[in-house]
């Protein structure tokens, strides 16, 4: 920072404290209020900041359905065997032992954002002078003809924390031999774009082991995809053979899926599957759809701070949030949580604001310490998030490499859930 | 802040402001922690000069990582300063 950018800093610190702290005051109630919905990466980072850096200033309130997080990142790892269900499993009690942040494990149900106030499954409500969803997706099933909630059993999308990957490692492991694996990745945007074809890599790694005759068919709604050169060629080395991706130029569309049957209907062809992933087109959690705060399936976001654009008292993060050039990623939810719980300190408390800045790198395995990784850093534009600077793991790369880009990755595993919940 | 611990005539330290290293290091505890050393280095209390010197050698793309390199090159000399007396003031 130049010296006068540091100048610009104080003068608008000082503005926000007389102006911006009015509100928190005008509740009458001791400290300002924060209440976040959803306790992954964008919310428990969110509670965890604002409650740490405001040293107790801040009634942090956290409301999490779910006693205990699991991380959708490295799920599909522990689809491939490499790492055990209950080591991808976060507990919230260090946030309110270490922190003070009151966490309420119950569901909100609604916003009313004009008296400011989040009611929740039992019945209580809960006041806030500065609100942050981050409730993550929910799943379109009505996106894929044939598809529902009971079809979820049979065919699993195993695309949101909770046991439904248990059910698909299962199904992978009890699959005939030279059976066929099928995966219906999800259209744009969604939820982690190189998951579904990291979680192809993981199924490969499993059947070249335990069904080395088994195929794998990918039946995709889209042309292109994430690290796309990268996963192809980790297949072909890994896997020759096995795995077929057939775009949707090709098959035509996705016409129908039957649970029954385990077929996937296209127009080129019908496929016949014996454990078939089918991940449907998603939106924000259904929360931010009651706030009010979305426009079609997502909430457009101011990006110098994550408040969304209908109501500046709301803040939306992660997945739910339009924060392209941002993937949905979980590195990108903790990284947007730093941004806003700054802005809110702000806000309520008169601390200096900075200037957002926000990074993410996405790692994926591809087979036995075979990592790749693809990475940015973004600035706040006035519409959108824009990336600055931008890397990708090259194809040429040597074993060396791909070893210690997996070892990166698992460095990264054990910062960000610290990061999350220490 | 006293956390320079003497070494606020350094010239690489001189612009350091704590606060904005606070902010800054948010960016960078998604990966380093005490609990990510195991394929990430942990910095929790590291020299400030030894983190500052590092930052510019990835600045400048004489230390291998992309990562790095792009976290670093997005990064001012005030910033490098700021972040390494931060990281410098926490618990090993
Ligand atoms: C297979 C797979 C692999 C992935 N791999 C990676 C990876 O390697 N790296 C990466 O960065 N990202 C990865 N992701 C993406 C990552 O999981 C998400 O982007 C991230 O979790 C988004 O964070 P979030 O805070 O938006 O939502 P979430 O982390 O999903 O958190 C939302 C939370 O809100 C709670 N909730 C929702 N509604 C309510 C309500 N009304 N009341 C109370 N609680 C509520 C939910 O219980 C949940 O705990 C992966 C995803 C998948 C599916
Ligand atoms: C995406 C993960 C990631 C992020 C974000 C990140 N780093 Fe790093 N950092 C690494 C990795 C990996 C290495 C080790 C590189 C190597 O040895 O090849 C490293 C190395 C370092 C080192 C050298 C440590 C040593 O002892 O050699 C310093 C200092 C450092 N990082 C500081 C920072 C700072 C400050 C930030 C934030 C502005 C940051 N890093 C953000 C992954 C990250």
């Amino acid at each position: 920072m130049n010296n006068l950018s540091r100048r610009a800093f104080v003068s608008f610190a000082l503005a926000s404290t007389s102006l911006l702290a009015m509100p928190a005051i005008s509740t009458g109630s001791a400290r300002p209020k924060v209440v976040v919905v959803g306790g992954g990466a964008g919310g428990a980072t969110a509670a965890r900041y604002i409650a740490k850096d405001s040293k107790g200033a801040i009634d942090v309130t956290l409301i999490e359905a779910s006693k205990q997080y699991y991380t959708c990142f490295y799920s599909n790892l522990y689809l491939g065997g490499f790492r055990e269900y209950d080591s991808i499993g976060h507990s919230y009690d260090n946030l309110s032992a270490n922190h003070g942040v009151n966490v309420v494990h119950d569901w909100a149900i609604s916003v009313d954002s004009s008296a400011r106030k989040v009611r929740l499954g039992s019945g209580a409500t809960v006041s806030y002078d500065r609100l942050v969803l981050s409730p993550g997706i929910d799943i379109k099933y009505d996106s894929i003809n044939g598809y529902s909630v009971e079809a979820q059993t049979k065919m699993p999308h195993a695309w949101k924390s909770g046991t439904q990957v248990k059910v698909l490692r299962d199904q992978v492991l009890n699959m005939p031999k030279g059976g066929t694996f099928a995966m219906v990745p999800p259209p744009n945007p969604y939820r982690c774009p190189p998951g579904p074809y990291e979680r192809i890599s993981m199924v490969a790694h499993i059947l070249k082991e335990r069904n080395p005759t088994a195929k794998i068919v990918v039946v995709d709604p889209k042309n292109k995809f994430s690290k796309q050169g990268l996963f192809m060629a980790g297949w072909e080395k890994h896997y020759p053979g096995m795995v077929e991706w057939i775009d949707n130029d090709t098959h035509g569309g996705i016409k129908n899926v039957n649970p029954e049957t385990m077929e996937i209907e296209t127009d080129l062809d019908t496929f016949k599957a014996d454990v078939a992933c089918v991940v449907p087109a998603q939106r924000a959690g259904a929360i931010a759809m009651n706030a009010g705060v979305t426009d079609g399936d997502w909430s457009p976001i101011i990006p110098a701070s994550m408040q969304t654009k209908a109501d500046s008292n709301i803040y939306v993060l992660g997945d739910a949030s339009v924060a392209s050039s941002m993937p949905k990623s979980g590195f990108s939810a903790n990284s947007q949580a730093k941004v806003a719980a700054n802005h809110i300190r702000g806000e309520l408390t008169g601390s200096k604001v900075f200037a957002a800045k926000f990074s993410n790198t996405c790692w994926s395995l591809v087979a036995t310490n075979d990592g790749i990784k693809v990475g940015a850093n973004y600035k706040a534009g006035e519409e959108k998030i824009e990336a600055v600077e931008k890397f990708v793991s090259k194809t040429d790369e040597d074993n060396a490499k791909r070893k210690k880009t997996y070892e990166e990755s698992i460095g990264w595993y054990n910062g960000i859930t610290t990061d999350m919940f220490s | 802040m006293l956390v320079f611990r003497g070494l606020v005539a350094e010239p690489l330290l001189e612009g350091a402001d704590f606060d904005y290293g606070e902010y800054l290091s948010g960016q960078c505890l998604t990966c380093h922690q005490n609990s990510s050393d195991e394929g990430i280095p942990a910095i929790n209390g590291a020299e400030a000069l030894y983190i500052a010197k590092k930052l510019i050698l990835y600045k400048n793309k004489e230390l291998e990582n992309e990562v790095m390199q792009l976290v670093a090159s997005a990064l001012d000399k005030d910033e490098i300063a700021s972040l390494a007396i931060y990281f410098n003031s926490l618990e090993k």
